[in-house]
């Protein structure tokens, strides 16, 4: 979880990752930003997005994005 | 027929009567009649494309849930160990089905709207190389909303292949989906997990629903009447005798065609809304305050947004995860760095959405380039960000400030404006040339002498600025969260139905009908 909020504030400093919890429906995060997030939880857990997953409501808190995270990594 | 007309008005009222004293289970089956009479009625025989769409989508959905099941069926009894191969054997069958569908109902929309365009680039490329032999150019009327239901017909399949939806077995509500008489011509597109149960609720006309919807129908005409019909005559004007105006004319033309264009599609958009609001059915808006945007990604947030939504998700996210760009990307990650890999994901995905973007919108060389100038502008805009953010911080600009804020709105405006002129002017050739006037012949001392002959008096000018204050207003509460329509039904009842009033009569007192004006044609029911 430390390292998904630390490649988060790289992506977008402005945010607070621990409280907020509309991250794409408070448009803090679009969906170029999303994509680097992509690679980027790709490359650092070894895990594939597929498109299917990328919806707001996976991605609206760091929470939801870690829990996505655990959910692929079960799945391989 | 335009939604924004007496006649819609007559249409509609007809089937909220007839729905009302309906018994509940029969209302879905009355909103569906009347949408494939309402379809029969704008497009004649051509209502058989849009039944073959919504059964090649019923089946499809269909045969994708039986094999899921059998899938589900088979897991039950397979090893941990092999349930990946089994997950990969029933997802080729199901890509099968899927893809078939999405070339069949892809066939119709490419026959109707883009064939004649690639036979007259063949053509030309056939004259290029001196190749004898040319392909006749065919004239064929084309269902009206094909634009709109193929894609919503896309969604439903691709959604069912995802598991993002289940298929329906009820074949009366995925028609009804397809086919819903408000949304048919110009959408919103809708999507069936959104909009499928609201739409087959049966509910009943409320008196609340009743007046809500109206009141939103009564923006829309009043929109349209008198701004949009209004400015209809200045656009034309300027549009077709550009050569012969200064620069600073055919800027004022850009900008009176982008506000055309605005209060047109978005009243028609009122009108959509209000209607569904009637039977309590809800439907995603379509335009946030899009002239309140910072730059040209957060316009498109705001404007025809279920566009934007439709190809963000069907084309720009599979297009950047793609195996091929995933693999070019990774690349690019290890050997430069993920901010170059990111980028080139994201510039080749909206490549892909803004040439279907520009071809959505028309088969010709002018919405092609609409839609490159807006994937240029939003690339720049990306490469661009972190400088600006440097440049910002050294010269101590507050990027929060309310002066840099309005900064970004004013030259997001203007950058739009500009882009319109590829979409209304003719052809490419006279989007050009009128570009370069603006740039080349600005003469801003001629507008005054040229005003007069843009086919308006003052009166009109005066109606046209006061409607737009009140837009603006309505426009800026809403942006700061503010919800007017119950802010006003919880007025006090003179003052509530002083407003309605001032609305009615305003619409009918002001609005541009009659001899001298000429009303807009639905804009986007062509596409």
């Amino acid at each position: 979880m430390e390292k998904l909020i630390e490649i988060l504030e790289e992506l977008q400093p402005e945010v607070d990752y621990e409280t907020c919890e509309d991250l794409v429906d408070g448009r803090y995060l679009d969906s170029l930003t999303i994509l680097s997030l992509i690679s980027e939880i790709e490359s650092e857990f070894g895990v594939q997005v597929p498109t299917v997953e990328i919806i707001p409501a996976n991605f609206n808190s760091a929470k939801k994005i870690w829990e996505l995270i655990e959910r692929l990594q079960e799945d391989i | 027929m335009s939604y924004l007309s007496v006649e819609y008005l007559l249409l509609f009222l007809a089937v909220v009567i007839v729905y009302n004293f309906t018994p509940k289970k029969l209302k879905p089956i009355v909103l569906l009649l009347a949408s494939y009479a309402f379809f029969f009625y704008i497009s004649g025989k051509l209502v058989f494309y849009l039944l073959l769409s919504s059964i090649s989508i019923y089946g499809a959905g269909l045969i994708m849930k039986k094999i899921d099941e059998k899938r589900d069926k088979k897991l039950e009894k397979t090893s941990k160990e092999e349930r990946k191969t089994v997950k990969e054997k029933y997802k080729r069958r199901k890509k099968i089905v899927l893809v078939f569908t999405i070339l069949f109902n892809v066939a119709f929309l490419f026959f109707f709207k883009y064939l004649n365009f690639f036979k007259k680039i063949s053509n030309k490329i056939f004259n290029i190389f001196n190749i004898n032999h040319r392909f006749s150019i065919l004239k064929y009327a084309a269902p009206i909303g094909i634009s709109f239901y193929t894609l919503q017909a896309l969604s439903y399949v691709i959604d069912v292949y995802n598991e993002k939806i289940e298929a329906d077995k009820n074949i009366f509500k995925v028609f009804l989906y397809l086919s819903f008489f408000p949304t048919i011509m110009e959408g919103p597109i809708t999507r069936y997990g959104q909009v499928s149960d609201s739409i087959y609720n049966g509910s009943k006309v409320t008196y609340h629903n009743f007046c809500f919807g109206f009141q939103r129908i009564l923006w829309g005409f009043f929109k349209k009447f008198l701004i949009a019909d209004r400015l209809n005559a200045v656009v034309k004007v300027i549009f077709k005798g550009y050569m012969h105006m200064s620069g600073a004319s055919v800027a004022l033309g850009a900008i009176a065609y982008t506000i055309m264009l605005y209060m047109e599609f978005s009243g028609t958009m009122d009108v959509v809304i209000g209607s569904a609001e009637v039977f309590d059915i809800k439907i995603p808006e379509n335009f946030r305050q899009p002239f309140f945007a910072k730059n040209i990604t957060d316009f498109w947030s705001r404007w025809h947004i279920s566009l934007g939504t439709w190809l963000k998700d069907y084309i720009f996210y599979p297009v950047s995860l793609s195996k091929p760009v995933k693999k070019l990307t990774t690349f690019l990650r290890k050997h430069i760095n993920n901010r170059v890999s990111s980028l080139v994901m994201g510039a080749i995905a909206l490549f892909a959405v803004w040439s279907l973007n520009g071809l959505w919108h028309g088969a010709g060389y002018n919405f092609l380039a609409f839609g490159y100038y807006h994937f240029v502008l939003i690339l720049l805009g990306n490469i661009f960000e972190p400088t600006i953010v440097k440049v910002c911080e050294k010269l101590k600009i507050n990027r929060k400030s309310t002066i840099y804020k309005g900064f970004q709105i004013v030259k997001t405006s203007l950058l739009v404006f500009l882009g319109e002129i590829f979409f209304r002017a003719i052809n490419l050739t006279t989007a050009l040339r009128m570009i370069k006037r603006i740039f080349l012949h600005f003469d801003i001392t001629s507008i005054g002498s040229e005003i007069p002959n843009l086919g308006l008096d003052v009166k009109d000018f005066i109606v046209i600025v006061v409607a737009l204050i009140v837009v603006l207003v309505v426009s800026v509460l809403k942006e700061h969260n503010k919800n007017i329509r119950e802010d006003v039904s919880k007025k006090h009842i003179v003052l509530r139905w002083a407003i309605y009033y001032a609305l009615i009569f305003g619409i009918l007192i002001f609005g541009a009908y009659g001899p001298g004006y000429e009303p807009v044609d639905p804009i986007y029911a062509d596409f």
